[in-house]
């Protein structure tokens, strides 16, 4: 039972393995991360991403992870009614997507590895796997929007993903693609589910769509439900939604 | 704002006469009696635009003379409000659970949240890390 910290993909991320496993098990997971990182960062100007995003590359002389990725994100834009949307800021930016992505491919090789029982956290979006062993399940805790010491809900999953976009400290950083505003009416949308690319693509369409969104999450498909905390304080969760008793 | 007003509002309903409570649950040994209760508070005027009803689901725990109680849940429903909220709740009702936004510090492994490069989040790693 140990965890670690690695900052890679531009945020901290959280590995916490319950399994009685040596940590050197993880490095093919940091690998992995520092490739997404390479080949998708927004932030390297050689990456394939920024490369396509300034026309220097072409879609079919791109890795094919790099196609697969676009193809799902214009999956998720027509499933999400336009609001996940890779160009939403202009610029070609499918990062919405890709940590979540690279987190459930980093989970295949960990459980692999024969890894039956951690978690990964990449900037507070979550896959947990097995159980927080002693602990049957994982309790993972919804960040409180005013109060850094609390948390706003608490829900208990196993085998499956949490994420969550909205605007806390940090600021506005989802834009509605239709108006290229932020939101106003709500503080943050978690969606729960079985991919944790998927849930955080619908998490930041959910809370793009403003008041909207939790209309929108109550008739997601597939094992995907979703709470959202509304400005005004209210909070709305689909019925079900994992909530862990207190 | 409306979180505090919601705190203030659990606690009256706990300090309410039991007329709506109901023993859910009843177990006995030799020292010691657990009692789940459901308390519905009475529909308070939450402010100037509508009105607000508190219910709270509490653990009473009786161990010889003392008794301590641990909040279980706390759900609300209320006549409400902007033409704005309105709107929101037009387009979710009823298949969304509604409640109020609470704080609370229960025991948890991790958090998810959207500030990951934040003071926060780092705090939140840090005591996520030190209940290893």
């Amino acid at each position: 039972m140990a965890a670690t910290v690695e900052h890679v993909m531009g945020m901290p991320i959280l590995v916490d393995v319950r399994d009685d496993v040596d940590l050197l098990v993880l490095e093919p997971l940091w690998a992995w991360f520092r490739w997404v990182d390479a080949t998708f960062s927004t932030y390297k100007d050689d990456s394939e991403i920024s490369r396509l995003g300034r026309g220097e590359l072409e879609l079919g002389a791109a890795d094919p992870a790099v196609q697969y990725v676009l193809a799902r994100c214009e999956t998720l834009r027509r499933e999400t009614r336009g609001y996940f949307d890779v160009q939403a800021a202009g610029l070609l930016d499918p990062s919405g997507y890709v940590k979540g992505w690279a987190v459930d491919r980093g989970v295949a090789l960990l459980e692999a590895a024969g890894l039956r029982n951690f978690a990964v956290n990449a900037g507070g979006d979550i896959w947990l796997a097995g159980g927080a062993l002693p602990d049957f399940d994982w309790r993972v805790g919804i960040e409180h929007p005013h109060l850094p010491d609390s948390v706003a809900a608490v829900v208990q999953v196993r085998d499956g993903a949490v994420a969550t976009s909205g605007a806390y400290a940090r600021g506005d950083h989802v834009l509605d693609p239709h108006t290229g505003e932020a939101p106003a009416d709500l503080v943050s949308v978690t969606v729960t589910g079985p991919d944790l690319g998927v849930a955080d693509a619908y998490a930041t369409a959910a809370f793009a769509m403003g008041a909207r969104g939790p209309g929108w999450t109550a008739h997601l498909r597939g094992r995907y439900e979703a709470l959202t905390i509304l400005a005004d304080g209210r909070v709305l969760s689909t019925a079900g939604f994992p909530r862990a008793a207190l | 704002m409306r979180r505090k007003m919601s705190i203030v509002l659990s606690v009256a309903a706990l300090a309410l006469p039991a007329a709506n409570a109901a023993a859910a649950l009843s177990t006995t040994n030799a020292s010691k009696k657990v009692v789940t209760k459901k308390l519905a508070g009475a529909t308070e005027q939450a402010n100037r635009w509508g009105t607000v009803q508190v219910t709270v689901t509490v653990r009473l725990t009786t161990t010889g003379q003392k008794t301590t109680h641990k909040y279980e849940d706390v759900s609300g429903s209320y006549s409400y409000h902007t033409d704005r909220s309105q709107f929101i709740m037009s387009q979710s009702l009823p298949i969304l659970r509604e409640e109020f936004l609470q704080g609370q510090s229960p025991q948890v492994q991790m958090v998810s949240g959207a500030t990951y490069t934040s003071e926060a989040f780092a705090q939140s790693l840090q005591s996520a890390l030190s209940k290893l």
